[in-house]
């Protein structure tokens, strides 16, 4: 006799969101059978905007608006495109406060997933003390743009303000500080007993379903597969500062959280390296022209890779702005994930995706 | 970006020979309009691992053209033909409109002047 199938929904709004989405599920007992999402909640026409209202110099300070996580690798993924597309080129200074900055945002935005997984997990306390720990990142970031978040540090030809010796020696100070509280949370969550019962062997991925529902990002590290656009782009010069891919084996809760620590403590090592290196220049060139042709830029945003197409035909208003963000891309991975799961463990899985719908809906 | 014509009977062969699951991913689908009724529709890859292979297969067609689907060869484009049905009012096989926007909200933005 087949049982029958109760359909239970997760969202649009629901205690263990951050952001609207909706997901359905098909439940056997209490065992998810079906999925379906609605994405949609927070559309905004960014793209239509960036290709009629606004000129292509403005375009960043707007992008920079879709998610207040990764504003960073927003703006800098259409100012390299259009950077591409211009006469000149940027200093190697600027490309280092660059990379610097999107590491700053890297750490602190998968400390945000961190706590939020945690609090899934019902361990209030932890949760309060990463995004205690995550507020040092948060700081520097305003010392060094002026905002915590949604900062428009980058602009076309460069960055918008240089870095002063004091923020050097804070930065250093709070990074050696954030070195030894992350070596204690990969303890923690590796050994922590009720961390491991809720997120051992839970919301797992497979290396076939991984490849087959095109995983990026930590999804697919996780699990892996060794894909990071700082591997496969040469726009910034990550092979000088010291990064390393990381991936992890057993691509379900628990190997996304360790491997979002390892990452945080390779970005560490990479701004402390940069800061170390900083080489001497300008940190803005004025670029001549306006894009004309057509240019396509990725880069590793904190959830996986961003994209950015951008078409202009020398003119101050682009023909098109097409951006494709990480979220959006592992949304059928995320479902396929969801089936044969419990709905009980269904927000921690979810939130252990780190889904972005400002981003994704845009 | 390395872009590769095709047209809209052969670019479902021509993913097909072109794709290995595990050694390219599939980033999006892109539209471009060219004229009133006319779009460019670019399918976007790269390569695991690989600095700049991104490969562009693309297609010139009109509006009101039957887009085929691709999802037989990577479920994953499911999302991105949505989108695409519902940012430029196309039809797109297989997909179904109203993932991005709602009812009351304007159709196909991106494939009209507003």
């Amino acid at each position: 006799m087949s049982k029958k199938l109760i359909n239970i929904p997760l969202g649009s709004q629901h205690i263990s969101l951050l952001e609207p989405i909706k997901f359905k599920f098909a439940c056997e007992n209490e065992k998810i059978i079906e999925v379906d999402s609605d994405v949609g909640f927070v559309h905004r026409g960014v793209e239509k905007a960036c290709a009629s209202k606004f000129k292509f110099d403005a375009v960043p300070y707007v992008v920079a608006r879709i998610c207040g996580l990764c504003a960073i690798t927003h703006s800098l993924s259409y100012t390299m495109a259009v950077e591409s597309l211009l006469e000149g080129e940027v200093s190697l200074k600027a490309k280092y406060l660059r990379m610097l900055l999107v590491e700053l945002d890297r750490i602190h935005s998968h400390m945000l997933c961190l706590s939020h997984v945690a609090e899934n997990a019902g361990f209030e306390a932890l949760f309060m003390r990463i995004m205690g720990d995550r507020e040092y990142i948060m700081d520097l970031q305003e010392k060094i743009s002026g905002n915590r978040i949604q900062f428009d540090y980058v602009c076309i030809g460069g960055v918008n303000k240089d870095l002063s010796k004091n923020i050097e020696a804070d930065i250093k100070d709070i990074l050696q500080l954030m070195r030894s509280k992350i070596e204690n949370y990969i303890e923690e969550f590796s050994t922590n007993w009720s961390l491991s019962l809720k997120f051992k062997g839970i919301g797992a991925i497979s290396l076939e379903e991984a490849y087959r529902f095109n995983a990026i990002g930590p999804l697919a590290r996780a699990i892996g597969i060794k894909s990071d656009v700082r591997l496969e782009s040469n726009l910034l010069p990550y092979n000088d500062v010291g990064f390393e891919v990381q991936t992890m084996d057993n691509g379900d809760i628990h190997s996304r959280n360790i491997l979002r620590l390892n990452e945080i403590l390779n970005s560490i090592t990479m701004c402390e390296n940069i800061i170390d290196g900083i080489p001497q220049g300008d940190i803005q060139v004025k670029l001549k022209g306006k894009p004309n042709g057509e240019a396509l830029v990725r880069l590793e945003a904190p959830r996986g890779e961003l994209m950015y197409y951008i078409k202009g035909h020398g003119k101050p208003i682009l023909d098109r702005v097409r951006i494709k963000t990480p979220t959006f891309s592992c949304i059928p991975a995320f479902m396929e994930i969801f089936k044969g799961e419990n709905y009980a463990d269904a927000p921690a899985i979810l939130a252990s995706f780190d889904p972005c719908m400002s981003c994704t809906a845009k | 970006m390395k872009k590769i014509k095709s047209s809209l009977k052969d670019i479902v062969n021509d993913i097909e020979e072109f794709y290995i699951e595990d050694k390219h991913h599939f980033l999006t689908l892109n539209g471009l309009m060219i004229d009133k009724d006319v779009i460019e529709i670019q399918w976007i890859f790269c390569e695991y691992g690989k600095q700049n292979s991104e490969s562009v297969f693309y297609i010139e067609t009109t509006l009101s053209n039957t887009i085929p689907s691709i999802t037989h060869i990577l479920p994953s484009a499911i999302i991105s033909q949505r989108e695409l049905v519902d940012m430029f009012g196309l039809n797109v096989e297989n997909s179904t409109k109203g993932l991005y926007l709602d009812e009351d909200s304007l159709t196909a933005p991106l494939g009209c002047e507003i």
